[in-house]
């Protein structure tokens, strides 16, 4: 029997979404070490949202405060997690968000142990556990045993889908002494002007040739916009070397390389060298009037038609459902 | 300024992955290596960093095979003044044991910065810079892509989820870089030439045992083959069904 | 309708490619005492027998020589089919063995076959194209491994800059001027830019490869004629990880291509499940809509080869000229004041045996010969270089090219009269007919345009050429300033002549106007010989090949 300890996250006192995943994959691996699930959170007091961690499965929520940990303060946390971590637990699990990203390779070196990093399958075999991990960029997956104590390993996000697994969430109050760290974060500074990038967008719509010139780009934004600031609009090679669209934008081999949760090809055919900016991406939809084309192959859903009629018609019905 | 580059020899992210025989492993027939692109930056910035002010050094450090050597010429070409190559027949899945090799080589080295790339493109670990700088009791800050020194102080900018985190550090310091921190430069002919003759030590790695053991590499799963929805404006209120309740992206 | 090429071929731009040493532009300056342009089979031997000659006697002190090369890294801009007769690697290294050398086999077993649509006539293997005794392998890792040994005889392998322009003081060449790095669509600097490099040498050693644009620029400068001018033709390659093994090397001729074109098509196993496969034609057929990579697409679906790929993975893919005018089209002289011309940029390839590799080494061993007397004299001028063209003369280099002159040459005439010519040719020792047959130049042959049979690739054995051109590992960056330059007025029927001869796709014809795709380009110089001229462009630029 081992228990796992779930390292979550907050962001100005509000638990961040990302944490039911944590807690949903900690719960996976203490089901099969018949083990509970500590949910620890750093802040500088109480925070708010906890209880869904207790719905997502976890036994015990530990919140550790210290006056300096209303940010992220990467040596205060790390001392605080790798404290208690120490008292005797078989995995932590972190998110391979930014934050855990940061956070986790610290904790594991405090204890002497590996970082299995932003893994995407979790199982226990044989009372070890076993991760898969995405690598040379997710055009091989590697399979590693965890055979060091505890198991220190951090989820990849949008991966580890939140499941209710109502639990008591017994709710702890430790308080962190000492100082918060040399490092010190001021403050987060907003993105800005709102135009996402499409190596980061959640949603990118492109484009390509079938748009037939320039203007018609404007129903891409239109459709973007419907998607209320998660879309961003790329493009493909042919048209960005045309001119019609900056760089920047253009997705593929010598563009940027994208792994949107949704990608919506327009009017784009499909060449190699496309699909080789954008085929990890989670859901791809691809609108084009040839229904021979190759970008149906990898597309998960096709639209046969006049990009002209189905994009306003999609606009129409994604904005309809996000309001 | 003193400031050492830990660098990585990668297989260049166009390779086309082929799994070796043993199942476990890429098959390095007709892949390329080159200089971990995110440590391009990092060099970069030590020596834009040495440019600044005035004298110093740049060192880089390697640790991989043999082969590795190449890689570090590369950073040698492009200013740094010389090179450490700590050899292993392969680099381990385990980050913390690169991180153990590594700090042993820079402790007692006097650096007043260390840089690393914020990940390397073949494992995608994301842990190698933190863990030595863990090891080395030092400030760290991550994913760097502004930064700004002063007088033994650093502020640096790095990209969180919807904006980017202000952070600020005392020197000397591990720093791991990101994309936009600087354009790095092209090896000129005379930096090639010049760095034939930089000092490049090769010593063995001081890894320690792995807590990781790689069990399989595989292809990813096939995507699965894709439908048609339907053709024209008909099928758009199915599509969107389909992605709010099949595909859950909505 | 019918055009001529040539009418629409602006001016090799030699006003650009030949500068007086010292003229602005340039950022660093490098004195080296000998400069190779080009790594590849010629210029790294060349480089590598000067070092060892130096090593041997030092009466002429440490020399420093340098090679250029365009590509990113060793190889990435060479390709080759290739059978290679091992005899010059032989001479360059006398202390090794054959198995030393970065072969990936002996030939063992060999066939010929003569295609017609659906089936094959197994024929007798001519004896120029018979290969016992010859190594398969990969251009593109005994171009690596030559780099290597060249390095480690201390020579400076510089990759990633392309030479853009010959420096000349009155006649004599006195180095070249690299290409800048990091200018913007409209030709102006980005913050990534570096000014062009001037490398000054006692001899500069063109080792540029086929249709070497500095070689074409000196000729041109210094009036060095030939008795023919220079023919090409365009190979287009595939490499493949098949199901099924292979045992042979493979050559055909016939099918797919028209009676009046010249060519074959070959299949050499690397591996017995690495299979390169490729065709090639020669440029002066007739045909304004003959497309060299939807043959060699139409060809992977003969039963010949279909069963050896069906079911296996295309993993790279790429193309080049060669230049097949042979012994007539050799430069009058392959050297002048403080330069020597080598391998292919001189033209050194015997079309019948298909050789050129062990040709090129010969010449860059020769020319490292003769520019070491030279260096030892003091004195690289014209008539002391001259030394490597009698050495050349005197070889079986020159020897073999003039026992085949007029093979190719007897093509010119189609097919059928052309397999009779040539095989009178071999009986005779290249006696018959006598004499030289006169060629014109591929560019002055009329074309014909005729409609084209649309052809749609089905992506698993047949490609695209957008597909193609990212299988040849190209990422060039796509805001360099375009390379290529056009010619004035060019007709929509001239614009789709060049969008079937390019095998990357970079000429389109869009709406009756050509549209210029320069990032595709991967240096095949296609349509340098026949329309846009191809310039050096920004380093590391172009294809990747790993295994071509």
């Amino acid at each position: 029997m081992s228990h796992v300890l779930a390292v979550l996250e907050q962001r100005e006192g509000a638990l961040r979404k990302v944490s039911q995943e944590v807690v949903t994959g900690a719960r996976r691996l203490a089901d099969a070490m018949s083990g509970e699930v500590h949910a620890l959170i750093c802040a500088a007091g109480a925070v708010s949202g906890t209880d869904v961690a207790g719905r997502c499965g976890a036994d015990k929520v530990i919140t550790a405060t210290h006056a300096g940990f209303a940010q992220y303060a990467p040596e205060g946390y790390t001392r605080a997690v790798a404290e208690r971590a120490r008292s005797g637990y078989g995995a932590v699990l972190f998110a391979a968000s930014a934050q855990g990203k940061d956070l986790a390779p610290r904790v594991a070196a405090q204890l002497g142990v590996a970082l299995a990093a932003d893994v995407t399958d979790l199982a226990v075999e044989g009372g070890a556990v076993i991760v898969t991990r995405p690598v040379f960029a997710g055009k091989a997956l590697l399979k590693v045993k965890v055979t060091a104590t505890p198991a220190v390993v951090s989820l990849r996000p949008n991966v580890f889908t939140p499941v209710e697994r109502p639990k008591a969430g017994a709710v702890e109050t430790v308080t962190v002494s000492g100082d918060a760290g040399r490092v010190v974060v001021k403050g987060i500074k907003a993105a800005a002007g709102g135009a996402l990038d499409v190596a980061e967008a959640p949603i990118v719509i492109s484009g390509g040739r079938g748009l037939k010139e320039p203007a018609n780009f404007k129903l891409l934004e239109e459709l973007a916009r419907a998607f209320g600031g998660k879309a961003a609009v790329g493009a493909s090679r042919a048209v960005v070397d045309a001119g019609w669209r900056p760089h920047g934008d253009q997705v593929g081999q010598t563009g940027k390389t994208v792994s949107p949760s949704l990608y919506i090809a327009v009017g784009i055919s499909g060449a190699i060298q496309h699909l080789a900016g954008m085929r990890t991406a989670k859901v791809i939809v691809a609108i084009n009037k040839d229904k021979d084309a190759p970008i149906f192959k990898v597309a998960d859903y096709g639209v046969v038609g006049d990009l002209f009629e189905i994009v306003p018609a999609l606009t129409e019905a994604v904005g309809k459902l996000q309001s | 300024m003193k400031i050492a580059v830990c660098i990585k020899r990668v297989a260049d992210s166009e390779t086309r992955v082929k799994i070796a025989a043993d199942g476990k492993s890429l098959d390095e027939a007709g892949v390329k290596f080159i200089l971990n692109p995110y440590d391009e930056f990092a060099v970069e910035e030590a020596l834009q960093r040495k440019e600044k002010a005035g004298s110093g050094e740049v060192v880089v450090i390697a640790c991989g095979a043999a082969a590795a050597q190449e890689t570090i010429r590369t950073a040698l070409a492009m200013g740094a003044d010389r090179g450490v190559l700590l050899e292993t027949a392969s680099v381990p899945a385990d980050g913390l044991s690169v991180a153990r090799a590594l700090a042993a080589e820079l402790t007692d080295g006097g650096f007043d910065l260390i840089l690393f790339g914020k990940m390397a493109i073949d494992d995608y670990n994301h842990q190698v810079g933190p863990m030595t700088a863990e090891l080395l009791g030092m400030p760290c800050v991550t994913c760097v892509a502004h930064l700004d020194i002063a007088d033994g102080k650093g502020a640096a900018e790095r990209e969180v989820e919807g904006g980017m985190e202000e952070v600020e550090f005392p020197l000397p310091a591990v720093l791991t870089v990101d994309k936009g921190l600087n354009e790095p430069r092209y090896p000129a002919l005379k930096g090639i030439m010049a760095a034939k003759k930089k000092p490049l030590d090769v010593k063995p790695a001081a890894l320690g045992a792995s807590g990781l053991e790689v069990l399989a590499l595989t292809p990813p799963p096939e995507r699965k083959e894709g439908r048609i929805v339907g053709e024209g404006v008909a099928a758009v209120p199915e599509l969107l069904n389909l992605l709010r309740l099949e595909a859950k992206v909505l | 309708m019918s055009f001529v090429p040539s009418q629409f071929q602006p001016p090799l731009p030699v006003d650009r490619l030949i500068l007086k040493e010292g003229v602005e532009g340039a950022g660093d300056k490098m004195e080296l005492d000998v400069l190779f342009v080009g790594a590849g089979p010629a210029g790294l031997a060349g480089a590598i027998e000067l070092a060892r000659l130096a090593k041997q006697d030092p009466s002429v002190g440490e020399l420093n020589i340098g090679v250029l090369e365009k590509a990113e890294a060793l190889g990435e801009h060479s390709l080759s089919g290739a059978v290679v007769n091992p005899r010059a690697l032989r001479e360059l290294f006398p202390e090794m063995k054959d198995a030393d050398f970065p072969f990936r086999g002996p030939v063992a077993k060999e066939a010929v076959y003569l295609l017609t649509a659906g089936g094959q006539v197994r024929l007798p293997t001519p004896p120029t194209m018979q290969n016992h005794g010859n190594y398969v392998a990969s251009l593109c890792e005994i171009v690596r491994w030559l780099g290597a040994q060249a390095e480690a005889l201390g020579v400076n392998v510089f990759t990633g800059f392309p030479a853009a322009a010959l420096l000349t003081d009155g006649d004599r060449v006195t180095g070249v001027r690299t290409a800048a790095t990091g200018l913007g669509r409209d030709g102006q600097p980005l913050s990534s830019y570096m000014a062009p490099n001037d490398l000054t040498a006692k001899v500069t050693a063109l080792s540029e490869g086929t249709r070497g644009v500095l070689t074409q620029a000196w000729l041109e400068w210094q009036r060095v004629g030939s008795e023919n001018p220079q023919i090409f033709a365009l190979g287009v390659k595939e490499i493949w990880e098949t199901k099924r093994p292979l045992d042979r090397i493979i050559h055909t001729l016939g099918w797919p291509l028209p009676t009046d074109a010249f060519g074959g098509s070959f299949c050499y196993p690397l591996e017995p499940n690495l299979v390169a496969l490729g065709i090639v034609v020669g440029l002066d057929y007739g045909d304004a809509g003959l497309d060299i990579h939807v043959l060699l697409q139409r060809l992977k679906n003969h039963p010949l080869f279909r069963p050896y790929l069906e079911g296996g993975e295309m993993v790279e893919w790429g193309a080049k000229t060669i230049p097949e005018g042979g012994y007539y089209a050799l430069p009058a002289r392959r050297s002048g004041d403080g330069v020597v011309v080598l391998g292919d940029a001189a033209g050194l390839v015997d079309v019948p045996s298909l050789k050129g590799i062990h040709y090129a080494m010969q010449s860059g061993i020769y020319a490292a010969r003769a520019i070491f007397q030279g260096l030892k004299s003091g004195d690289t001028s014209a008539s002391r270089l001259a030394e490597y063209d009698r050495l050349l003369n005197a070889s079986y280099v020159v020897h073999d090219l003039h026992r085949t002159r007029n093979m190719r040459l007897a093509f010119k005439s189609g097919f059928y009269a052309g397999g009779i010519k040539a095989s009178l040719m071999t009986l005779t020792g290249g006696r018959f007919p006598g004499g030289r047959i006169a060629m014109h130049a591929d560019a002055d042959a009329p074309r014909r345009s005729n409609a084209v049979e649309p052809f749609t690739p089905d992506g698993k054995l047949t490609f695209s050429k957008v597909d193609a051109v990212f299988k040849a590992g190209n990422s060039t960056r796509d805001t360099i300033p375009s390379h290529l330059v056009v010619g004035q007025d060019v007709s929509p029927e001239v614009a789709r002549f060049y969008t079937h001869l390019c095998p990357a796709g970079v000429y389109e014809e869009v709406d009756g106007k050509l549209r210029v795709n320069a990032p595709n380009c991967v240096d095949c110089k296609a349509t340098d010989v026949l329309g846009p001229r191809w310039t050096p462009r920004e380093g590391g630029s172009g294809p990747k090949y790993k295994r071509m």
